[in-house]
């Protein structure tokens, strides 16, 4: 009887739960489905919204890195989607949705040959092998722009931002807001393109058309003291001294102490103090600035004594904003007046403060080297203006790849098609259980296409039919044939459509998508630690887990 | 939320709370979606027109008010659900940008809901809803443009921007008085506006209000009154040819900004000290008086003592006046502010007629007059009113009538009010819509729809037959093809609202619509709603 009384082993904490073997790869397999379900309605043209509230704050949003990250998921597997959707998002900052879409229907193809019992590596093999050649074939079938002229390139990059676009709140403004955005980013230095010098300022109010451009800054009208409406509101060609320095009446050093040994001494202290407030300010009156802007604020002694000399000021001006407008003038940021040097002072063409909306801008236009622009977004109301931020975001992205990279494939499915096209074919020629592999690889990126029909309302079985037998007929006229939401027909040359998309955003959505998908196929274990005390008791029902006695094999 | 089980029939923890969260997809989310916002509209389609009514709404603290201004009703409605919110959100951008006319755009936006609603009981695609929506704002606000007139605002004494206010004043609890008040409000923007670069900062127009007297007393003071009064009762209570001196420093002896203290070793080095303090006190009173100035007004305040010396040296003086008032009074008097006394010199002073205290019915408080400034670029209204509420009303009226002044200085374009140009707009789109073969046609003519609700919702408040009225009012526009025919709320026997006078900025009326066709197709595209499930 010894042998059947085998002592329990335990050697994790009760409570923790643990899953492996080949359930556990299905059982994760079924939870990415659930959350790629969430957004999946959100792809292409035809793509919803999602309503998501947390807390008092509600956001509505198309971006697929947006919802993901609003939902909080805590599955561990489940996560990994949510990783990549981010990534792709950080990497070329749109096709979030698709990312997800792909890796969730990759693991999805994947779950019946893990049923049957082929094991996981074969298939992470066979995926690895598919991407390889997929990837092969996307440079092979994107087109480049690079040698066409200036023109042609701006028209490029115009259609690529309405791509992005087109799934969007702001799809029917899409010719507008795409020329805003590439204006934009042509402002910036081609061979930096830095993000952080677009800026994006929402002021809710007006139509989404009343959006603008500024070559150069924007930024909101700083708290002000008395005295600031004496300033003139207005100059051409200012010279624009920087400061990271408060101009404030105040004490000097936090911790020091006076002692005065006489009553006449007091009336000197009083004044030492205002002679280095007022040295400050005669310092950079003398210089000649006329447009005075700080980081740290400006007081109301400060903001008086310029208004009196016709200087403007603004006080507690943002790090970026500040940054924007030392790009946009050439100005440098002072962090002492002393020896300030009127070099330093930055110009523009015209500064004005005008009303938008319920609020007073600065604008700094005309900026002679401006390497920064400002987009300012109006909109009815705050969530749609947030919506918008995000989407012209997306475009911003988009266009910055595009001037790096100018290669360009047709979206709209196309793509994917083609790839899946190709892949299948090349799937004939291989051996073994490769063959089904590499197949289900090629079948899973039919998703695409079969979304963006379904979502615009479309038969997508009957579409699928008509897109595969115009790439089967191979060659040039078939490649580019996708998803046509507006035609009757429901299909079209996508690329003669001028529905382009960078090869980047699709190089990197297949690269992730394969990379999580075979992350998750890997994964055959998880041991969950309980959660600490006090969650397990406001969440005695959340996960029971398998009782302890899973631990005795 | 649902729950996905495994196979073994754990269910899935995939989302934080999971269990206590909601989600509506699909049909049911546009639905609960659009009956929210509908809800919201609802309530506030009775307070169109000129003789809508009011809302009385309580806050939790208990205080009252009432009110028929749109953007303050819904605000103070205090709503919770999303969607809703984003009307309310709606009404507020209108508020920022127009000032005016946010009442209609909320009508308006539950109107075109309502009409989606249908809609999609069709089992028309929402996307394809809002597409025909927003084909048929492009047309609706063509339209608009080319039945819009331009005025000459400097005609006839300013007469077509005071009929503008009146219009806008027509609908609240003031319109007994709407023409006294339109004048006063025209008035005021053109004192502060900048007519050449077309700009008005609203800041320079301080509204002031007082309870007490009748609306009939709200006047316009060119210059600006301050609810202080003298620092001490026995100064005078006017100062002509005022000179006046505005201090941010206040009237006691200066002290470094740096922690410091004092040693006292001895009585004598005490008696130096008090003797030092008085001398300042003196100082800084012969400082003032040297410069000429005959009125100090200062930002912070003063003890007895420099009161009493103020007094004995003839120097009336206010103190505790807010940061926002010394900027107006500067800007008025063209004085200078002045930091410190060491600073004062008599070209920064400013100069106005008078400064006089005034005092109210039979209560004691008293208010500072300063009138006929050296240089008028900031005015007040003092607003007079029966009680707290009405008060407050009339002060919210005055600032949508001042708001529609300031645009049409910007954009100098009417359109006719009544009802009339949704009216003319809604015939256009209807044209329009036979015109389009795709199923955005239906989303179209739907559009047409929601624009005639705006004079319905009119008719019936102004206890009209609705249907017939509008129904009248579309044939002669199509007969006359006038698209001035609207409603006829006063019952003045003319439903041509050029002859009526009623007139609305153009960029009000084309901001409405825009606006409202932009949050309908927000909330149509919005198909899963995730929140949590606490109500």
């Amino acid at each position: 009887m010894s042998q059947f009384l085998q002592p329990t082993i335990l050697l994790l904490r009760e409570g923790t739960d643990t899953s492996q073997g080949r359930a556990q790869i299905v059982s994760n397999i079924n939870a990415v489905q659930a959350v790629a379900d969430v957004v999946k309605s959100t792809l292409g043209p035809r793509g919803m919204d999602k309503m998501i509230q947390t807390g008092p704050k509600v956001t509505i949003s198309n971006d697929g890195a947006t919802i993901l990250n609003l939902l909080e998921v805590v599955h561990p597997a489940a996560r990994v989607l949510v990783d990549i959707a981010k990534s792709q998002d950080d990497e070329v900052g749109d096709g979030t949705t698709s990312t997800t879409l792909l890796a969730a229907e990759l693991l999805k193809e994947a779950k019946p040959f893990i049923e049957e019992g082929i094991h996981p590596q074969i298939v992470i093999q066979g995926y690895r092998k598919a991407l390889e050649l997929a990837l092969e074939k996307l440079e092979g079938f994107s087109i480049n722009i690079a040698k066409d002229s200036a023109q042609d390139k701006r028209d490029t990059l115009l259609k690529c931002a309405q791509t992005a676009l087109n799934s969007k709140l702001l799809a029917n403004t899409k010719h507008f807001f795409s020329e805003l955005v590439v204006s934009a980013v042509e402002k910036l230095d081609p061979n930096i393109l830095d993000r952080d010098l677009i800026g994006i300022k929402n002021v809710t109010g007006g139509s989404v058309t009343d959006s603008f451009l500024v070559d150069g800054v924007a930024f909101k009208k700083t708290f002000s003291y008395a005295g600031f409406e004496q300033q003139p509101k207005r100059f051409e060609n200012p010279k624009i001294c920087l400061l990271n320095l408060e101009l404030e009446l105040k004490s000097e050093k936090e911790n020091a102490e006076i002692r005065i040994e006489k009553p006449e001494e007091y009336q000197s202290i009083v004044d030492a103090e205002w002679a280095l407030i007022y040295e400050k300010l005669e310092i950079i009156v003398k210089a000649g600035a006329q447009i005075v802007l700080s980081k740290l604020p400006i007081g109301d002694l400060a903001t008086q004594y310029f208004a009196d000399r016709n200087i403007f000021c603004a006080g507690r001006v943002t790090q970026d904003d500040l940054l924007r407008v030392q790009k946009a003038t050439g100005g440098q940021v002072q962090t002492t007046v002393n020896g300030l040097n009127p070099e330093t002072f930055g110009t523009c063409g015209l500064f004005e403060e005008v009303q938008v909306g319920a609020e007073r801008y600065n604008l700094f236009k005309n900026c002679p080297q401006s390497r920064t622009a400002t987009i300012v977004l109006r909109g009815g109301a705050e969530q749609f203006i947030q919506e918008a931020e995000r989407s012209l975001n997306d475009a911003i992205m988009i266009v910055r790849r595009c001037f790096k990279a100018n290669k360009i494939v047709a979206g709209g499915g196309a793509i994917e098609l083609e790839i899946s096209r190709f892949l299948r074919h090349y799937a004939r020629s291989v051996t073994g259980k490769t063959q089904y592999i590499v197949n289900s690889y090629a079948k899973a990126l039919e998703v695409i296409p079969r979304t963006i029909a379904e979502n615009a309302g479309l038969n997508s079985i009957e579409i699928m039919n008509k897109l595969r037998q115009k790439h089967a007929q191979g060659g040039e006229e078939g490649r580019w044939y996708g998803v046509d939401i507006n035609g009757a027909s429901g299909v079209c040359d996508t690329h003669s459509s001028f529905v382009w998309e960078p090869t980047l955003v699709k190089r990197n959505a297949l690269c992730s998508a394969t990379e999580a998908a075979c992350a998750i196929l890997s994964i055959d274990e998880t041991v969950k630690n309980p959660k600490s005390d006090q969650d397990t008791k406001m969440k005695p029902k959340g996960q029971p887990g398998r009782p302890p006695m899973g631990m005795r094999r | 939320m649902s729950l996905a089980f495994d196979d073994y029939g754990r269910p899935y923890i995939i989302l934080r709370d999971q269990g206590q969260k909601k989600r509506m997809k699909g049909l049911e989310a546009y639905k609960s979606n659009i009956l929210a916002a509908k809800a919201v509209a609802n309530t506030l389609s009775s307070s169109l027109g000129p003789k809508g009514m009011d809302k009385m709404l309580v806050s939790p603290d208990g205080d009252v008010s009432v009110t028929n201004d749109g953007a303050t009703i819904v605000e103070k409605m205090e709503i919770q659900h999303p969607t809703a919110k984003l009307l309310v959100e709606l009404s507020q951008s209108q508020d920022a940008e127009i000032g005016d006319g946010t009442t209609g755009v909320v009508v308006l936006a539950g109107k075109l809901l309502e009409q989606a609603l249908t809609l999609l009981d069709k089992g028309i695609h929402p996307l394809k809803i809002s597409d025909g929506f927003d084909r048929a704002c492009d047309v609706a606000i063509k339209h608009l443009e080319t039945i819009s007139e331009e005025i000459d605002i400097q005609a006839n004494e300013h007469e077509a921007l005071i009929q503008a206010a009146c219009t806008a004043l027509g609908s609240k609890v003031v319109s007994k008085r709407k023409r006294e008040l339109g004048k006063i409000a025209v008035t005021a923007v053109l004192d502060v506006a900048d007519l050449a670069r077309r700009d008005v900062n609203l800041d320079l127009i301080k509204i002031q209000t007082k309870t007490g007297g009748s609306v009939e007393d709200t006047r316009l003071i060119s210059g600006i009154l301050i609810d202080k009064d003298m620092s001490h009762p026995q100064m005078p209570k006017e100062v002509k040819e005022a000179k006046i001196c505005l201090l941010t420093c206040p009237f006691e002896p200066p002290k470094p900004k740096t922690k410091h203290n004092i040693n006292i070793s001895s009585a004598e080095d005490y008696k130096k000290l008090y003797l030092q303090e008085q001398q300042y006190f003196v100082d800084m009173v012969k400082l003032v008086k040297d410069s000429g100035a005959n009125i100090a007004l200062c930002q912070w305040g003063f003890d007895d003592e420099a009161n009493h010396l103020l007094l004995q040296n003839e120097l009336p003086a206010v103190r505790w006046v807010s940061g926002t008032d010394v900027e107006l009074i500067a800007m008025a008097t063209g004085a200078r502010i002045i930091p410190r006394f060491q600073e004062i010199t008599p070209e920064k002073l400013g100069k106005a007629g008078s400064v006089k205290e005034v005092q109210f019915g039979t209560s004691n408080e008293r208010m500072l007059v300063i009138e006929n400034c050296q240089c008028t670029k900031a005015v007040t209204i003092l607003i007079r009113g029966g009680s707290q509420m009405i008060v407050d009303e009339a002060k919210r009226s005055i600032h949508d009538a001042i708001c529609v002044i300031r645009n049409l200085i910007k954009d100098n374009r009417i359109v006719y009010g009544g009802g009339s140009a949704e009216l003319a707009c809604a015939i256009q789109v209807l044209q329009y819509a036979d015109e389009v073969s795709s199923v955005e046609q239906y989303a179209i003519r739907s559009f047409a729809d929601a624009l005639e609700g705006i004079p319905c919702c009119l008719a019936d408040n102004c206890g009209l037959n609705p249907i017939t009225s509008v129904a009248q009012a579309k044939a002669r526009q199509l007969q006359e093809s006038n698209p001035r025919i609207g409603i006829d709320c006063m019952e003045l026997g003319t439903t041509d609202m050029k002859e009526q006078r009623i007139y609305e900025t153009l960029s009000s009326k084309k901001q409405q619509i825009q606006l409202a066709t932009q949050v309908v197709k927000m909330i149509l595209k919005i198909d899963d709603v995730i929140a949590p499930d606490d109500y």
